[in-house]
């Protein structure tokens, strides 16, 4: 009973099943099929379709997912084995550690402090190095250059994101997401900061690789970049972490501008929880959705973009927050 | 320099690279800066043209189609056109408009195939189903034309194999409807999009004076401003009596190129309707061949739309001499030269792919370009690897 008693703690709850590691799994693998089944859709194809029949082959990730676990991950010769073996497990840990600081309703949070937004931002950040030593670490041209490109990238994308995502900090007067979302009861930061909302959506794809910025591991330049080495269960992780990492940032990104649990107010635990998963899910569906649509960026015209367009929105996002502030509009309270 | 030696890094791209296709690309490459691109062909040796040497002439059909399987009827037709120099034949009319009737619906789905393996390329999945989606209804059309596929051996000296299918003429328009409403969805996702206009405009640049210096040809020709197509300059089979337009685009880049594909695939299916309209009564076999037929097989034959071959056909012996022909296939121009010793077999057989000529491309065009450019450049000249290595 004590056992029960303790899995329901928040600090375990959280990180571990909801919004964590279960959830972000289950979320894994519908957002995979759901990926697979809406591009099949515009592609005019069916998509997974035998793996339980009646539902559309929905648990085809299942099986991909078992199928992975029982191959055979081979490790080339050649490579720095410990870094080789090690960052994948990093890279999944720390795509998935931010949840900690992310609370699921006014009440219902592991770790609350004034500081939670940075935390989250901070966490998150970590994980691009990884990527860049995974590269680095499978001793190949391939998996260089794709690490190469992403830290190109990160240097391009963080900046305006965490400026853009301060703004709001800025706007609501506080770095305490649960603050921060309850601050949106009457109108959502979207509404209040338009410009924000969206740099900070174009770099949270961006930044999770989602098309038109897959750039890391474009399969026809580079083949798979920085992971081309890798197979089996370990190559499940390091694509697992991305799709990972998106859900995080959807789930901040639900706080910061969705309203997080609003508009329906409640202090009720699974309530809030279900309306802030809806929202982070229905964002990971829009980049699933992206890669029926566009091409791939050039890396050159991604860092582009995230120097000549998103950084200077980002400013202008503080900007509107601050003549927002002197204005008068008053959120807090 | 030394110092500059040591930023390079050389990459191999190929033969087992998901974008390479059967051949290798050795670049070398500073930071993202491609510095060189030598491309490696030589990994599908078919060895066409020795092979050539020692098969009859009706063998070789088949063969010379091998090459280049997105775009067999080029092949096909340019032999056979070839070996009717030799022969001093000329086809019936029927049979001209035929051969012209299958060119056009087999550059279709060379144009779309390599669409499609060009949006692969630049990462869109969407254009690469779409297009090889879209090839199927053409290559249903040519398969209920010919019976085969993909590799037809449809056109034979004096005539073609097949005559044209009861209610061809209905489906065929059906299809060719099917496809100008998709050409809307194309532009609408693909050829519209910023994302694809970014990758492709001002990317591989090709001048028209390079482009005749270097003796590029087809659509990469005449993406660059000149407008060269042999069915203009060196009329063949039914197209002197046939309206259309050579598509030329005035900027030489990647999206220039793909762009007169697409406008090719028009232009195609104009010409496919008038062919469907013009199309005149008679003969599809040469009578100097039809009359070798005993007469029940020549009345089965006439009923059945499907030509028996006589026995005498396989060992077809071709008078001594050379000839050449060209025709203007989905990728561009094909030669053939055969000279010929008066025996069962061409003394000597060469045959020029358009692939070959445009393999210059690589190096000319990827010179200062970025990584992610190779892919972009390589899918916008539609080359075949095996093709340029026969």
């Amino acid at each position: 009973m004590d056992i029960i008693g303790l899995l329901f703690e928040p600090y375990i709850f959280i990180p571990l099943v909801f919004p964590g590691l279960i959830a972000a799994f289950i979320l894994l693998l519908i957002i995979i099929w759901l990926e697979r089944k809406i591009a099949a859709k515009v592609q005019l194809r069916y998509g997974p379709l035998y793996v339980l029949k009646p539902l559309g082959g929905v648990i085809q990730t299942v099986a991909d997912l078992l199928r992975y676990l029982f191959q055979e991950p081979i490790i080339p010769k050649g490579v720095d084995r410990i870094a080789f073996l090690m960052t994948p497990v990093f890279l999944f840990g720390l795509a998935y550690l931010p949840l900690v600081a992310i609370p699921v309703s006014p009440t219902y949070y592991a770790f609350r402090s004034d500081v939670s937004l940075l935390l989250v931002l901070a966490l998150t950040t970590l994980a691009p190095i990884f990527t860049v030593l995974m590269g680095w670490a499978s001793n190949n041209k391939f998996s260089l250059i794709g690490g190469v490109r992403e830290g190109y990238l990160v240097i391009s994308y963080e900046i305006p994101m965490f400026l853009s995502a301060l703004s709001m900090a800025l706007l609501y007067n506080s770095l305490d997401l649960v603050e921060i979302a309850e601050a949106q009861r009457r109108i959502w930061g979207a509404l209040l900061n338009p410009v924000a909302a969206l740099t900070m959506l174009l770099l949270m794809y961006m930044s999770t690789s989602r098309f038109p910025f897959e750039i890391p591991e474009a399969e026809s330049e580079i083949v798979a970049g920085p992971y081309t080495e890798y197979s089996g269960i370990i190559y499940g992780l390091v694509m697992g972490a991305s799709y990972v990492k998106l859900y995080v940032l959807s789930l901040v990104y639900s706080i910061l501008f969705l309203g997080g649990w609003n508009p329906l107010p409640s202090n009720d635990a699974i309530l809030a929880g279900t309306i802030l998963f809806i929202k982070a899910f229905l964002l990971v569906a829009i980049g699933a959705f992206l890669r029926a649509v566009y091409p791939r960026f050039r890396i050159d015209q991604a860092i582009g973009i995230g120097w000549k367009i998103a950084f200077p929105l980002s400013l202008i996002s503080i900007l509107l927050s601050l003549s927002l502030i002197i204005g008068g509009v008053s959120l807090v309270g | 320099m030394s110092s500059m030696e040591e930023r390079e890094i050389e990459l191999l791209i190929g033969p087992q690279h998901p974008a390479s296709g059967h051949m290798r690309l050795v670049a070398k490459v500073d930071g993202d800066v491609v510095v060189e691109l030598r491309p490696n062909i030589g990994y599908v040796h078919r060895s066409v043209e020795k092979l050539a040497e020692v098969k009859k002439y009706l063998q070789i059909i088949p063969l010379v189609e091998r090459p280049s399987l997105a775009d067999t009827t080029a092949n096909n037709l340019a032999y056979v056109m070839a070996v009717e120099k030799l022969l001093g034949i000329d086809p019936p009319e029927r049979a001209k408009y035929l051969r012209t009737l299958l060119a056009e619906i087999n550059r279709i789905h060379s144009h779309l195939y390599g669409l499609g393996i060009h949006g692969v390329m630049i990462g869109s999945s969407t254009a690469y189903m779409w297009c090889f989606g879209d090839r199927e209804p053409f290559l249903e059309l040519a398969q209920e034309l010919t019976g085969a596929r993909l590799t037809y051996s449809y056109i034979i000296p004096g005539g073609v194999r097949r005559d044209l299918p009861a209610g061809f003429g209905e489906r065929a328009e059906r299809v060719l409807r099917y496809m100008e409403n998709r050409m809307k969805d194309y532009f609408d996702l693909y050829f519209n999009n910023p994302v694809v206009r970014a990758r492709l405009e001002g990317v591989g640049v090709l001048s028209r004076d390079d482009a005749i210096r270097l003796g590029v040809t087809g659509p990469n020709l005449r993406a660059s401003g000149v407008a060269y197509d042999v069915r203009r300059a060196e009329p063949y089979a039914a197209y002197p009596e046939l309206e259309f337009d050579v598509v030329t685009e005035q900027a030489g880049d990647s999206f220039a190129r793909v762009m007169v594909r697409v406008r090719e695939i028009v232009e195609s299916m104009r010409i496919i309707r008038q062919v469907l309209r013009k199309i005149p009564e008679g003969p599809i076999l040469h009578e100097n061949y039809e009359k070798l037929i005993p007469p029940k097989l020549r009345e089965e034959m006439k009923r059945r739309g499907m030509v028996k071959f006589p026995s005498v056909f396989a060992n077809l012996r071709v008078p001594a001499g050379e000839a050449i022909s060209r025709v203007e296939g989905g990728r561009g121009e094909v030669v053939f030269h055969i000279v010929s010793d008066g025996k069962l077999s061409p003394y000597r057989m060469r045959m020029v792919t358009p692939s070959f000529r445009n393999v210059i491309l690589f190096e000319h065009l990827t010179r200062g370009v970025r990584v992610a450019d190779i892919p972009a450049i390589y899918g916008s000249l539609d080359y075949f690897p095996p093709e340029a290595d026969r």
